[in-house]
């Protein structure tokens, strides 16, 4: 045990104090140079204090002062806390690094200095929330969080509709904020304190608690159908926030539900993990269909985020069910897929949204309708983005195909499980997550191949690519995917650190990275042949590095050894040859032939202009077409006008998707709450003899109650 | 019957000098009447027939023709426009079917029609030729006179929705399709709208023909479209016997019966052939590929050309054709039909394929006799327009048959036509061979000057043509307005919300020729 | 889908054999051949009723350029003009026509159809080829969608102005070794149609013309007589 990660943390928290400071008292035009390097250097000591914490273990809690009522301020770090501290300053410093020249884009109509003093502000609360170790502290902070974050989406206070997204968000946060806090004084009755053994609540309570911690945290990490603020928020606030709020709060949500429903009151009734299960995949099929079907760029990539979020709490929703039913290794398996998608997430999210933003600053659109050919004007940002668009589409040996791959073996494990119900729940949450991976392929080869390949589309501003520091950013994001992609076996047991939190112990890196030649005592030794294989593919690397091995694996008993086994790392490797080798022998078949290099046949137009190409619109309208039950889009205009009787001149076609959440809980919502206010102000007509008979009346009811209390 | 009308005509345009000749209303008139005398024909269910425009060294005059729906009768109103203001009022207001032929006349004489919503790009295309080119004025006179000019082209689009493209179809496209372009206003799946734009194949055919003798014009005439030789080239017969007037033995009349109609049947069978093929259904389209080639087959032997071309001959046929080798090729034409028949039950119980053309390109009786559509196209909507019956020219007063019409006007209703004319075709045929007078098929052709029209029912629908020869035999103007002019201009009408799939469906049931049209 | 399949099936094998010699003017209308005719006379008479000049009077000899007529038919009546039945009617453009294609390309040809200005009837016949009677696919002979996997550029019409880009740009996209067979007496030498101000004359005028395959319009056996010299199916001198 030792107080470093917990120093390093305070020191982070300091720095992003100074800033704050420095940001006041320097001239607004340094704001950006103050926010970078603050906010560079906190969240760099952060992750490095996390690092430290998940090397050595946590640190003990320390109260800091005592309250009458509240009790104990405690802060003090924790695996599990360390592992959402590392995710989130992985998004940071690139971020950071990104928002020094993107400012300029706002320096003439908003105030750099106050974006700088919220953005501080943001990064010191959210080091915080992993240190806060009782309930005070936490919603003291997670105040912060909200109130920080919903200014900086308002950030561009001049557009009413940003205010709107801000107000929304914060509206709705604050509701869940209220349930949130409801189960935590629920889940631990009599203490604020997070230590001590979890507690194990009765029926009723457990559901109670379960469902106002998971549906409150929730509404932060964009569950749904409590998400109506985060498709309105995410496209309007300015790029870099966006990258955080996908990126770092959306995380956080999710580190609220961990932190009640897995490690204050565990959750130990299976059917509360399989409503998780359902709602997560839900969450993941209906955001990639809005993902799909839209054409603002950073829409788009809000919507995914829903769908990256359901990916994760599907993965955590096997692994309640598991741990439910004490099955602790394969909980494992679970939790450290949500874990590592929740990554992988932050990193290509992270960089989508840099590279969308820098698109959008550079071209001045976002439409997906009217870019076009971005690759021949921001070539470098169009590799970067790529990457990403690999990353989420799944592609081996990037990092999302890591964690979805995962996610599916955990799902697959419901052969452990007997009862019927639970099997088929997998099984469908299995096929409604295979039908989104292959809609989120869909929805990047449309936002690649539309916006960054093809035509340009429309006129569009004379430009350079991106500075560098912007670059930078995305550059360390492109690498954090690619080093998620091919290293798993490194990553894994920073993982399995992060569960002892949960588990007591480490479930992940003994079942998923078994250490390779040497038996364990559990499963039954691997066949000769399988390891000779493996040996001669160089497995035994593991051996003399600093982690495992090379190979993802759950290993099996003796008819089934090996249950399931993945390596991005070798994969990648035998990729590069495989390329190289083609490449080779086309060049040596070839080597005497000329290839036949022509314009693209465009049916013997010679001049094609860019609208007879298709958009994006038309790419995506099948999967708009095939899913309209799930749209169920408003026809706001469908006119034909004609000109002289019989000359068409304009067909006049508007239709608005309002989101599944919004259309089906919001609005109904507010319009209940709306009527019934309506309905309570006709009570107020101002004649004095009603309000006479309101007094009697309520008299009348305060006797009759007090009456029948009387023994 | 006209006679009724022409006193009519004078009560309510007193100081216009209306003459009756031929069967036929002539009146000179100013353009400020044209308007109301459009509507007025329109009313009576009178027809555009076609509009021609003539410039020579004297000036610069518009012929207007309709016809009569209910009894026979042309109307020729004629009206001079100042060659420097080169003005006329448009009649799109009052008769859409006029609309591609003012917009032909301003792409190729540059005159302005007040009013018109979409003059431009036409038949010059815009983005080769300047829009006021004037190809057929006089002073134009070799390619070096109408250099090209390469800039930019949009074409002109409706649909506003986010996300709306065209897709372009052409003009190169399918295996062997005609050359055109096919812009469809579409999101993806679904096509809003689809206009065409075509003279990708315009050969001039008008323009060349000026300085031709009669009988040189009668190649153009029956190569504007190869698959209807006799029925383009009927019409321009008659127009020059009409204008120079020529006598037509009556066996000749008989014969070039005999001939349409065995085009028509062949050209039919290609038709169906070509829904058949539009529809993937392999078999059925062998099996009518097989039955057209034995139909060229027939033609190849009886006249030596398998297309029918140089069969006929202003003044009757090039040669004649005995009485044996008729009766021959009725009856093998007769044995085909037993072939078709099983054909044709086979495809209306063929439920795939009547899925594909059911409800496929629907066009309303009321749009088919707005737009003035002509031809099976026409009938399958339950207007029967058909030059045979309604302006008998020829020997066709003289033949028994029927026109059968259909009333759903989709691609279903267009098939069953294409069958029960086939029918009635062999009918025809049958009847003429039986009541063949003897005597010559030719007859002297002398020459002189004059002008007049002539028309005909082609396989695809009314064609009619004017002529003006000199007194040498050469011809000054030659007016073509084949059937599929008039039936791609309804194309449009027929392509309104469609699936893209259907898009060889529709096109291959509404039975256009791109080459007729482009001419 | 069952019935069609057995009643293709018992339609039987409609193929017929590829002829070999001279055909009845039901397969094809012939072209006119060089006549020696009895008098000059008789041959300026002939040349006069030509209206392409595709018969031109040498002495008695009436010369017949086969890319110039257009079967219109006027000379046939005429006492001695000799006609040629057979359907070997292809020959090469000119002097600088290629050879015809390697043969890896023997059993499998694929050809893009472009229509640049045709009546129809060339067209026609071209759709013809794929009916039982011809069945073009027992040769190897494929119609392919695009110029980019075509190996023969099959052109039809006169080559009209607004057609013109998109000939060209179809030769263009085809890869090498191609091949252009013009086919139709307006592919060969504008037809009717041209030299005007429309149309050219000839194919020759815009793409690099090989193979040439007169008459109007020349008849399927023709055509296939074209596409397997091509290929090198069939092989005999094809320079004039």
């Amino acid at each position: 045990m030792t107080a470093l990660p917990l120093t390093l943390n305070l020191w982070a928290i300091a720095i992003c104090v100074l800033g704050v400071d420095f940001a006041l008292i320097a001239k607004e035009r340094l704001a950006p140079r103050v926010l970078a390097i603050a906010c560079c250097a906190a969240a760099a000591l952060s992750f490095l204090g996390g690092a430290v914490c998940l090397a050595v273990g946590p640190s003990g809690d320390v109260a800091l002062w005592t309250f009458p009522v509240i009790g104990s301020i405690t802060i003090g770090t924790t695996t599990m806390g360390s592992w959402f501290a590392c995710v989130a300053a992985l998004v940071y410093v690139p971020t950071s690094l990104f928002t020094l020249r993107y400012l300029e884009r706002y320096a003439d109509n908003y105030s750099l200095r106050a974006f700088a003093i919220w953005y501080c502000a943001l990064l010191a609360a959210i080091i915080g929330l992993f240190l806060c170790r009782d309930v005070t502290s936490f919603f003291i902070d997670w105040e912060v969080i909200a109130i920080a974050s919903a200014l900086l989406v308002a950030f561009e206070w001049r557009h009413v509709r940003n205010a709107r997204a801000a107000f929304l968000m914060l509206g709705m946060s604050e509701a869940g904020t209220m349930a949130a806090l409801l189960a935590m004084l629920l889940a631990r009755s009599g203490s604020l304190w997070f230590g001590g053994p979890p507690t194990v609540l009765g029926g009723a309570l457990s559901w109670a608690v379960f469902l106002l911690a998971f549906f409150g945290f929730g509404v932060k990490a964009g569950l749904l159908p409590i998400n109506s603020w985060l498709p309105r928020a995410h496209p309007l606030a300015p790029g870099n926030i966006s990258a955080l709020l996908s990126g770092v709060i959306l995380n956080v949500g999710v580190y609220g539900i961990v932190l009640v429903n897995m490690m204050l009151a565990p959750s130990h009734i299976p059917v509360q993990g399989l409503v998780v299960m359902v709602v997560g995949a839900a969450s993941a099929l209906v955001g990639i269909l809005y993902a799909t079907i839209v054409d603002d760029m950073k829409a788009m990539l809000a919507y995914s985020s829903i769908e990256n979020i359901g990916i994760v709490i599907t993965a955590l929703g096997t692994a309640f069910v598991f741990t439910a039913v004490g099955q602790p290794l394969l909980a494992g398996i679970g939790f450290a897929a949500a874990m590592y998608h929740l990554a992988n997430h932050s990193a290509y999210k992270g960089l989508l949204f840099l590279g969308a933003s820098t698109v959008d600053m550079k071209l001045g659109t976002r439409s997906m309708n009217a870019l076009g050919g971005i690759i021949r004007v921001l070539p470098i940002t169009t590799a970067l983005f790529f990457i990403g668009v690999l990353g989420i589409a799944a592609i081996p040996p990037l990092n999302g195909f890591v964690s979805e791959w995962m996610t599916f073996q955990a799902l697959l494990r419901s052969a452990e499980l007997a009862p019927l119900t639970f099997r088929v729940t997998f099984a469908l949450c299995g096929a409604v997550l295979a039908l989104t991976a292959a809609l989120t392929v869909t929805c990047f080869v449309k936002v690649f191949g539309m916006s960054f390949l093809g035509w340009q589309r429309t006129e569009r501003p004379k430009t350079s690519e991106a500075s560098r520091s912007m670059l930078l950013g995305m550059g360390l994001l492109g690498l954090a995917c690619l080093a998620l992609g091919v290293l798993p076996t490194y990553v894994l047991p920073v993982i399995g650190r992060a569960s002892t939190a949960v588990f007591g112990s480490d479930v992940v890196t003994g079942t998923l990275v078994p250490p390779f030649f040497k038996p364990a005592a559990g499963p039954a030794p691997l066949p000769a042949d399988f390891v000779a294989t493996f040996h001669a593919l160089g497995a035994q690397l593991g051996s003399w590095l600093p982690g495992r091995g090379l190979v993802v694996m759950l290993r099996g008993g003796a008819a089934n050894p090996v249950v399931f086994a993945m390596s991005t790392t070798y994969l990648c490797l035998i990729i590069a040859l495989l390329l190289l080798i083609t490449y080779g022998l086309v060049r040596s078949v070839t080597r005497a032939r000329r290839a036949e290099r022509s314009k693209t046949w465009t049916g013997g137009m010679t001049h094609l202009p860019s609208e007879m190409t298709y958009t994006a619109t038309g790419f995506s309208n099948p999967v708009r077409v095939i899913f309209d039950a799930v749209f169920d889009p408003t026809e706001v205009e469908n006119t034909r006008e004609t000109i002289h009787h019989h000359f068409r001149s304009a067909i006049r076609r508007t239709r608005e998707d309002v989101f599944l959440s919004e259309r089906l809980v919001s609005d109904p919502l507010t319009h209940a709450v709306r009527s019934a206010a309506a309905f309570l102000a006709r009570m107020h007509h101002g004649r004095l003899s009603a309000y006479v008979g309101y007094a009697l009346g309520t008299l009348l009811v305060v006797l009759a109650i007090a009456s029948a209390a009387q023994p | 019957m006209l006679n009724a009308v022409v006193e009519h005509l004078r009560t309510i345009w007193p100081d216009v000098t209306w003459r009756e000749q031929h069967q036929t209303i002539y009146a000179d008139v100013d353009p400020q009447y044209l308007r109301a005398m459009a509507k007025y024909f329109r009313a009576q269910q009178w027809r555009i027939g076609t509009i021609v425009a003539r410039e020579n060294e004297r000036g610069l005059d518009v012929r207007y023709f309709f016809y009569a729906t209910s009894h026979p009768g042309w109307l020729e109103l004629r009206v001079e426009v100042d060659s420097n203001e080169r003005k006329l009022p448009s009649l799109t207001n009052v008769a859409i079917a006029a609309d591609w032929f003012e917009r032909e006349i301003e792409d190729l004489f540059s005159v302005r029609f007040s009013d018109h919503p979409r003059l431009g790009d036409f038949v010059l295309h815009n983005d080769r030729w300047p829009e006021d080119l004037g190809l057929m004025r006089p002073q134009v006179q070799s390619a070096a006179d109408v250099p090209e000019q390469v800039r930019a082209w949009r074409p002109k689009r409706v649909l506003e929705e986010e996300g709306a493209f065209v897709m372009t179809v052409g003009p190169v496209y399918s295996g062997d399709a005609e050359s055109a372009l096919f812009l469809l206003e579409t999101v993806g799946e679904d096509v809003v709208r689809a206009v065409p734009r075509l003279f990708f194949k315009y050969r001039a055919i008008e323009k060349i023909a000026e300085g031709r003798t009669i009988h040189d014009v009668l190649l153009l005439a029956e190569r504007c479209n190869g698959t209807s030789a006799i029925g383009n080239g009927l019409a321009y017969c008659q127009a020059v016997e009409r204008a120079v007037d020529i006598p037509l033995p009556a066996r000749a009349a008989l014969l070039r019966v005999f001939f349409a109609e065995l085009e028509r049947v062949r050209h039919h069978m290609t038709s169906i052939r070509e829904i058949c093929a539009s529809t993937a259904l392999q078999v059925a389209e062998s099996q009518a590929l097989w039955i057209e080639e034995q139909l060229l087959r027939i033609s190849g032997e009886l006249t030596g050309h398998r297309y029918l071309f140089g069969v006929l001959a202003i003044g009757g046929l090039m040669t004649d054709y005995d009485r044996g080798t008729l009766d021959n090729a009725v009856a093998e034409v007769s044995a085909l039909m037993a072939q078709v028949e099983p054909l044709r039950k086979a495809l209306e119980s063929a439920s795939s394929f009547l899925d594909r053309i059911e409800q496929v390109g629907i066009v309303s009786g009321e749009s088919a006799r707005t737009f003035e559509i002509v031809g099976p196209f026409a009938r399958a909507s339950g207007v029967a327009a058909d030059m045979r019956a309604v302006q008998p020219y020829g020997a066709y007063a003289d033949v028994l048959f029927d026109v059968p019409t259909e009333t759903e006007g989709d691609g279903y209703a267009r098939l069953r036509v294409l069958f029960s004319e086939m029918v009635q075709s062999l009918r025809i045929m049958r009847g003429v061979v039986a009541d063949l007078p003897s005597g010559s098929v030719t007859s002297d052709v002398r020459v002189g000057a004059g002008s007049a029209l002539g028309w005909s029912e082609a396989p695809r629908g009314a064609s009619v043509q004017w002529v003006e020869c000199d007194a040498q035999g050469l011809v000054l103007r030659y007016r073509l307005t084949p059937p599929s002019f008039r039936n791609w201009h309804g194309f449009h009408v027929a392509t309104e919300d469609f699936a893209f799939q259907d898009l060889p469906i529709v096109l291959a049931t509404l039975d256009l020729s791109v080459a007729e049209n482009d001419r | 889908m069952k019935n069609w399949f057995l009643r293709g099936l018992a339609a039987g094998i409609r193929t017929e054999r590829l002829p070999d010699g001279n055909v009845s003017t039901a397969l094809s209308p012939g072209l006119p051949k060089t006549t020696e005719h009895a008098s000059e006379e008789q041959a300026k008479a002939l040349a006069a009723v030509c209206p392409t000049d595709a018969i031109r009077a040498v002495g008695s000899i009436g010369e017949v350029d086969e890319d110039r007529c257009v079967l219109c038919m006027r000379c046939k009546g005429r006492d001695g003009q000799r006609w040629r039945r057979d359907v070997t009617w292809a020959h090469a453009a000119n002097a600088n026509s290629q050879d015809p294609l390697e043969s890896s390309f023997r059993k499998s040809l694929h050809v893009r159809i472009i229509d640049a200005g045709d009546c129809g009837s060339c067209l026609n016949e071209v759709a013809q080829l794929n009916g039982p009677s011809y069945n073009l696919h027992r040769v190897g002979v494929f119609i392919t969608p695009t110029p980019r996997q075509a190996d023969v550029l099959l052109v039809v019409g006169p080559a009209t102005r607004q057609m013109r880009d998109a000939l060209v740009a179809a030769y263009e996209a085809m890869p090498e070794p191609k091949r252009v067979v013009a086919v139709g007496a307006c592919a060969a030498s504008g037809g009717v149609f041209g030299p005007s101000l429309m149309s050219a004359a000839g194919v020759g005028e815009i793409i690099p013309v090989d193979l040439v395959v007169p008459g109007c319009p020349p008849p399927p056996h023709a055509i296939i007589d074209a596409l397997r010299l091509v290929c090198g199916q069939t092989k005999r001198a094809v320079h004039k």
